[in-house]
Order: C-alpha cells, then sequence, then structure tokens
C-alpha cells in the first residue's frame, strides 16, 4: 500500500515535470539561438554545422581532455552525426540502430534495434546510418531497408513505421531525414544498383506520405527524358542519399542527387541525363521543382552530387545575395543564387585533371574524352572514385566568412565496364556500375583541411594532413575548427590561420563530422572513431 | 530549458532505460566458424561469377581489380588468408571495420567471390629455371634470413618471404635481386598498398641537424616512425622536423649482381618462387 502511494507520488511528480526533448518546429527555426543543442544533421537549415559555443578557443584548446567514451556494442564502423537535445545525445549505430545517452557522462539511456532483414545487402554502400532528426516529442529514424520509423524520444518507443521504398529495386537508406515544419523528408541511396532517385516527405505525425518527387524520369513524357537517349531513364539514378538543407522564408528544399547508370559506361546513356549530379530546390509543400543545377552533365566517374548544400547569406558586388555554396566531389567549388539556382562562380577547391574550367553558366568545360574518358585500360583521372569530397560535412562559419573542407587530392585509373545493366537487388544480385576504378600512381592520395572565402572560393588557408582522410568539419564560435586525419588524430585548427593547435590520437578511422553542445555551461565537442564515440572538454 | 537540462542528472530514471535496453543485432560477429559444404571446384565460369558479383558488391571499396580504393588492397587475400578463412570473412565481416557480412550471398556466391578473388596476384610469367634446394642453402648462407622471415625464422626489417612465389613472379624476382632499390613495389600493381607503400625510404632532417635514413614504418600528421639499417625504430614529432624526403630508388636490401653467378642467381629465384605453395 505504502508502494503503491509512493509510485502514484513518483509518477505524479513525473507528470508535473516538463518531458525532455520537446522541439518544436520553431526551436529549429531559431536553432542558432540555442547553441547549448544541436538539433539537426547540418546543426542548422543552412548545414552550416557551426557551433556559436565559445568556452574552447584558440588560447585553451591544448588543453581539452576525453570526457567520456561510449563504445557501442556491435561491429561497424560508426559514421553517426549525433543529435544534442537538452542533454540528451542521440547517436545511431550500424546498420540502423539509435541509443540515447547522457551527454554529460556518455552513458546509455535507452537502445532501439529496428528488424533489419539478415538477407538484405546493400549495393555499393556500407550499411551504416548517419543520424536522426528530431521534431516535436519524437526521432525520425531512416534504415538502411528503407523504413521511416518515428520514435518516442523519451524512450526509443515506435510511434508509426511507414516504407519508404522497396529495397527489392536497390533502394537502401543511411542519411539523416531532415524535419520542417510537421513534415518529415527523406532521400535514397542505391545509385549503383539502378535505384530511381527520388526525395519523399511524409506527414511528421502519423507517417502518411504527403509527396514524392523522381529526379530522374519514369517515363517518356517526364521533364529531362529527352536528355537520355534511348529511352535510357529507366536505368535510373539521381539518388538522394545525403541529407539537404531548407530556407524557411523561401520554403525551399535544396537537395543534392547522384550518378547516372550505369556509372563508368556512358555510352548507351547519351545526353546530360537529368537530374542526375545536379542540385535540385523543391517546394516544401508540393514537392515540386523550383529549380535545378546540373554541376556534371553527362557524368561517367561516380561524383555524385550528393554533397550538403550550405546556405549563407553575403553582399556580392555590392548587393545583399541569399546564397547556396556546395563543394562537389567533381572537385569544383559552387556558388549559386539560391532563390533561383542561377551560377555566381567556381573554382577547383581540389586538383582535377577533367575540366579547362566551367563557362559563364557553371557548366563544365570538358577535356578531351580520350583523356579522360573511363577505358578498357584504365585513364588516370583527378579527383578518385570517392571523389574530392564525399559524404563528410563541410562548415561555414558566419564570422570568417570561410567555407571549411576536408578536401582530397588525388586520382585514380577510370576503368571502362560492360554496358550491359541489369538492376541490383537485395539479395546480391547486382547490376554492376559498368566499371570502376584503380588506384592511381604512387604519389599518395592526400587530404587538406581548405578555408575557402565562401563567396569567391579562394583559398585563405590550408592544413595539410597525412593519408586519406574521412572527417567531416566543424567550426566553433570560439574560433576553432574540427576535423581528423586519416590515421585518427582528432584535431584543432585555429579557425583564422588554419593553425594546429591541438590533437589526440584515438586509435582507429574517424569517419564522422564532429559536433559541438553543452550542458550546464561546459562545452563538449564530441567525434566518433571507429566505434566509439569519444566527447572532449576543457578539464 | 535549464530545468529540463538538470533532468539528465536525474539517475533513477535513466537507470530504467538502461534495463530496458535491447539486445543488439549484431550478433553476426564473433561465434564459431561459419559451417559449409565442400567448396565447389573452380571453374573459369565460377570466377567470372566470382568477378560480376566483386564489381557489384566489393568493387567500390576495394578497386575493381582489388588494388584498393576506399578500402584495402586485398590481391594477397587468396594467398594470405587461403578460402577458407576467406569465405569465413566474407561470411562475416571484420569486427570494427567498414567491412559488413555478406552471408546473406549464400553459399554458392561467397564461394564465387572466393575464387575470383583468389584468382588475384597469382603471378604470370616463365617458371624458375634453378634448383630450388641449392637455392635454400644460397640463401642461408648470405644471410638473408637477418632481414626476412619465412614461415616464422628470421628478421622482420625486410617484407616476410613466406609467400613471396605467390605474389612475385620468377621473372620480378631476379630483377630485384639484382637492382632492389630500383624494383621497390611502388608502382602501380603495387600489392601491398595500404595508406601508403611500405619499405619507402626517407630522408628526415631534424631542426637541430641531425639527420635520419629509413623506411617508413608509420607516418599520421603529427608524427613519423622510421626503422633504420641496424633495425632500430626512431618516433619523430614533425614540429621538431625540418625537412622529410622521400629517397626514390633506394633500398637497404644489397644488390646480389656480381655476388652470385647466373646460376646460384636462378638458384635463388627457383627457391624463392617455390614459396607459398606456387608452381
Amino acid at each position: 500500500m505504502r508502494a503503491a502511494k509512493y509510485f502514484v507520488m513518483v509518477m505524479t511528480l513525473c507528470w508535473a515535470l516538463p518531458s525532455f526533448a520537446q522541439v518544436p518546429y520553431e526551436r529549429l527555426l531559431h536553432s542558432d539561438a540555442e547553441p547549448e543543442n544541436w538539433l539537426m544533421y547540418g546543426g542548422n537549415y543552412g548545414s552550416q554545422r557551426f557551433s556559436g559555443l565559445k568556452e574552447i578557443t584558440p588560447q585553451n584548446a591544448a588543453n581539452l581532455r576525453v570526457a567520456w567514451v561510449y563504445q557501442m556494442r556491435g561491429g561497424g564502423v560508426m559514421e553517426s552525426s549525433p543529435l544534442i537535445v537538452d542533454g540528451i545525445m542521440y547517436v545511431t549505430e550500424p546498420p540502423s540502430n539509435v541509443t540515447a545517452l547522457d551527454a554529460r557522462t556518455g552513458k546509455p539511456l535507452w537502445h532501439y534495434v529496428p528488424q533489419v532483414p539478415r538477407d538484405f545487402v546493400p549495393v555499393g554502400l556500407f550499411p551504416t546510418n548517419r543520424g536522426v532528426a528530431i521534431l516535436g516529442d519524437k526521432l525520425y529514424l531512416a534504415t538502411i531497408d528503407d523504413h521511416l520509423i518515428a520514435l518516442d524520444a523519451k524512450s526509443g518507443v515506435v510511434r508509426w513505421n511507414s516504407l519508404v521504398a522497396d529495397k527489392a529495386d536497390g533502394y537502401a537508406i543511411t542519411q539523416a531525414p531532415l524535419a520542417i515544419n510537421g513534415k518529415i523528408v527523406v532521400g535514397v541511396g542505391g545509385g549503383e544498383a539502378g535505384a530511381h532517385g527520388f526525395l519523399s516527405c511524409f506527414d511528421a505525425n502519423d507517417g502518411k506520405l504527403l509527396w514524392q518527387t523522381y529526379t530522374v524520369p519514369r517515363s517518356a513524357s517526364d521533364p529531362g527524358a529527352d536528355t537520355w537517349a534511348d529511352g535510357s531513364w529507366s536505368n535510373g539514378g539521381g539518388t538522394t542519399w545525403n541529407t539537404g538543407s531548407y530556407d524557411p522564408d523561401l520554403n525551399l528544399i535544396y537537395w543534392g542527387t547522384g550518378n547516372p547508370v550505369p556509372d563508368w559506361n556512358g555510352e548507351g546513356r547519351m545526353g546530360d541525363n537529368l537530374f542526375t549530379c545536379s542540385l535540385i530546390a523543391l517546394d516544401a509543400d508540393t514537392g515540386k521543382m523550383k529549380w535545378y543545377f546540373q554541376f556534371s552533365p553527362h557524368e561517367t566517374h561516380d561524383w555524385d552530387s550528393s554533397e550538403p548544400p550550405i546556405l549563407f547569406n553575403a553582399s556580392i558586388d555590392g548587393k545583399p545575395r541569399k546564397l547556396v555554396a556546395l563543394a562537389n566531389r567533381n572537385a569544383f567549388y559552387y556558388v549559386l543564387d539560391r532563390i533561383t539556382g542561377k551560377f555566381i562562380t567556381g573554382v577547383p577547391f581540389a586538383k582535377q585533371t577533367w575540366a579547362k574550367g566551367l563557362d559563364a553558366n557553371g557548366r563544365p568545360i570538358k577535356l578531351p574524352a580520350k583523356l579522360i574518358e573511363p577505358s578498357v585500360e584504365g585513364t588516370l583521372v583527378y579527383p578518385t572514385l570517392t571523389g574530392a569530397i564525399n559524404w563528410t560535412s563541410p562548415c561555414y562559419s558566419p564570422i570568417t566568412g570561410l567555407f571549411y573542407v576536408n578536401a582530397r587530392d588525388g586520382g585514380a585509373y577510370y576503368i571502362k565496364g560492360e554496358r550491359k545493366f541489369e538492376k541490383g537487388n537485395s539479395n546480391g544480385v547486382v547490376g554492376g556500375g559498368g566499371g570502376g576504378s584503380r588506384p592511381g600512381p604512387a604519389d599518395e592520395t592526400t587530404t587538406s583541411i581548405r578555408a575557402l572565402n565562401a563567396t569567391t572560393g579562394e583559398k585563405k588557408w590550408e592544413y595539410k594532413m597525412v593519408g586519406d582522410s574521412w572527417t567531416g568539419t566543424l567550426v566553433t564560435a570560439g574560433g576553432l575548427v574540427f576535423s581528423a586525419d586519416a590515421a585518427g588524430n582528432f584535431f584543432a585548427l585555429n579557425a583564422d590561420t588554419g593553425e594546429p593547435l591541438w590533437h589526440l590520437l584515438l586509435g582507429s578511422s574517424v569517419r564522422s563530422n564532429p559536433v559541438s553542445y553543452s550542458v550546464d555551461g561546459k562545452q563538449y565537442v564530441v567525434d566518433s572513431a571507429g566505434n566509439s564515440v569519444f566527447a572532449f572538454a576543457l578539464p | 530549458m535549464n530545468v529540463i537540462r538538470s533532468l539528465c542528472g536525474a539517475v533513477p530514471g535513466i537507470a530504467l532505460g538502461i534495463v530496458l535496453m535491447a539486445p543488439s543485432a549484431t550478433a553476426q560477429f564473433g561465434g564459431p566458424p561459419a559451417a559449409h559444404g565442400p567448396r565447389p571446384r573452380t571453374t573459369p565460369e565460377s570466377i567470372a561469377a566470382g568477378k560480376a558479383l566483386f564489381e557489384g558488391t566489393c568493387a567500390n571499396c576495394h578497386g575493381v581489380d582489388g588494388s584498393g580504393a576506399n578500402g584495402p588492397n586485398i590481391r594477397d587475400a587468396g594467398t594470405r588468408l587461403g578460402p577458407e578463412a576467406l569465405y569465413q570473412t566474407l561470411h562475416t565481416g571484420v569486427l570494427g571495420s567498414g567491412m559488413p557480412s555478406f552471408a546473406s550471398l549464400g553459399e554458392e556466391k561467397l564461394w564465387q567471390l572466393v575464387d575470383y578473388v583468389s584468382s588475384f596476384g597469382q603471378p604470370t610469367g616463365a617458371a624458375a629455371s634453378g634448383d630450388p634446394q641449392k637455392g635454400k642453402a644460397i640463401y642461408d648462407t648470405n644471410a638473408c634470413s637477418s632481414c626476412h622471415m619465412i614461415d616464422g625464422q628470421g628478421g622482420s626489417s625486410g617484407p616476410d618471404l613466406s609467400k613471396v612465389g605467390t605474389v612475385r613472379s620468377a621473372a620480378l624476382l631476379h630483377k630485384i635481386l639484382l637492382d632492389p632499390g630500383g624494383n621497390l613495389p611502388t608502382g602501380d600493381d603495387l600489392q601491398e598498398r595500404a595508406q601508403y607503400p611500405a619499405y619507402e625510404m626517407y630522408r628526415v632532417v631534424m631542426k637541430n641537424g641531425k639527420e635520419l635514413l629509413g623506411t617508413r614504418v608509420n607516418e599520421d600528421s603529427f608524427t613519423m616512425q622510421l626503422r633504420d639499417e641496424s633495425g632500430n625504430i626512431h618516433s619523430v614529432q614533425k614540429f621538431d622536423v625540418k625537412e622529410i624526403v622521400r629517397v626514390p630508388d633506394k633500398s637497404f636490401m644489397p644488390t646480389y649482381k656480381g655476388k652470385l653467378t647466373d646460376e646460384q642467381l636462378n638458384d635463388l629465384v627457383a627457391y624463392l618462387a617455390s614459396l607459398g605453395g606456387a608452381k
């Protein structure tokens, strides 16, 4: 009896307290006003990955130390970019698991493991997950086998589960969804399996599909079909496998699209192959395409344009402009007008040997085909197949006006395979990309953190690393850029100069985007290495 | 918001959450080896089928010819692991790496992949003409084992030669013995390529004027580890370094040109080419 009374008392107390992780749209809209939290994949709707926290500075960064480590229980390598909401961290583990941690101590709170079929092998990508979205009292998880699942943020209990795509058609999802006003937007991967790219938008409350927009034609009368010879749009491609950005004022969603199919043999799909390797801007209410900009027409090196688009405002020729910047896998840095999609500027940010430059409209002026097109014996072209950048995120600081990107300099021999293409499926029967690549000469692929003038793309500084790093970047109001080298050294650079200030070898490769948050006024920087999440703080 | 944040310290609620955690779904790692039937015979068809599977499933990480891309070079995986361990690796994945389990492909397809990957790295060209027995004696009398290991015996400052016959042709072995520095495995067909080519020679000039010459054992953005000619390891902090220069076409291995007769060279090559069970 006494126990029952005590229980009622505790329950009453629980109800009386505000529940944590209530994140109405207004909080997402003004995420920059609460730098103690990291509320969405890209940090804010502009995907700037800028933290407003200032406790850690160039003066004290050398004192950073490990605050806690969380080691996940399964295998694989973490690529997750966690969310931090009011002291709780939500991190994902391969293939599609979610763990809630106490962000102050790293102690697990709950763990959600969806039922991913064991017989599923995604084609051409790691079975991993890069993060969740939050809206209201729910988290949103997209699974490797193409489900969008809403979880109760407090408990990890499933609220609804909607199918985004059919894995038998080659679809697989690794990205974090994007939460906007009452809606969840999610894209798909599977370009090497011939999946037809699309973006879908679901009702955040009940998981009903609101709209779906394809990125590659599905019939001869669809827009862009005349850019695919002989009906080759039916091969598919243009997947939407990385998280995009959102401009609430324009109500436009910005999302990058992937390669045409097959990847390395373009003979059977002559034409520009719209809307592959493009940035598309969609109306958030209807999914209708407002504009597109194709970076790599008729792409034949697997240089997807799926890199996160960063939205920022700057003055050009004395006029304030709304801009979107994208460091492309094809090694060019682009700045577009994000109202119209009109090209403003584009310059290489990494070594490239495939284009003479860009014309006045931003279209590449390609070098002769024999120098750049994949061949049976292999054609040496820069950048590598994985590109000058891949899925990892660059960042932008409104304080320095610089765009910070982990840039890869390296080449590969591109090989043209058979043109015959069969769609892949979940049982590992694979259509093939029509070729591939082997490593370039022994001059070693290297990666550098480069700071670019965001408006012009002009390089202000670079920090050269050893080896092939796969880590995104974070910039803070304290004046630091965080990233890691290939060996697993997590480091802090001076955001103004690129000077290295602190590093720690984490013992495994760092394959995720760092983020920052604070709990009770103490700033943390977090990233994962191997199968562990590391949080760093000052003593 | 402050009130909400302070809830993180509410330990009893957190403890309940820990109790309710679901078991991990990643039991695919660890445990006993996967059972399977007998390995089917390797045929040109099974290798071709494995190639098609490889190009769709593996090439994105391991390169279209297995020489590495985002993932490691696996050109020598067939000889290094053997078919059983290769099957198990494909079946189970590699814990802590990006290599997932491919168990769902099923036995037949896994063996086809084993057949294709095992077809890598088999050197082609004329077989060695010398006498491997005599070659072994030459190997022993020339103190090759002070730097090289064969089946667990010998030194470690040079490459392990236990299976060198499966990754180097007789003709290349002959060239290496005559001009080691000129035939370092740094070309396009490099089979050891991982993060960087091993056994490359570097000269490091420290800010205090001291110079080091050695093979690069390891390197990251902040440090470098060199092995000198005596086998000693030197750990170098890059902020102490004035200059790091790669020294091409140089090896600590001496040339055997003029030291061995043509016949002795042929015998030594025959011995080396026989290592690892190659024909």
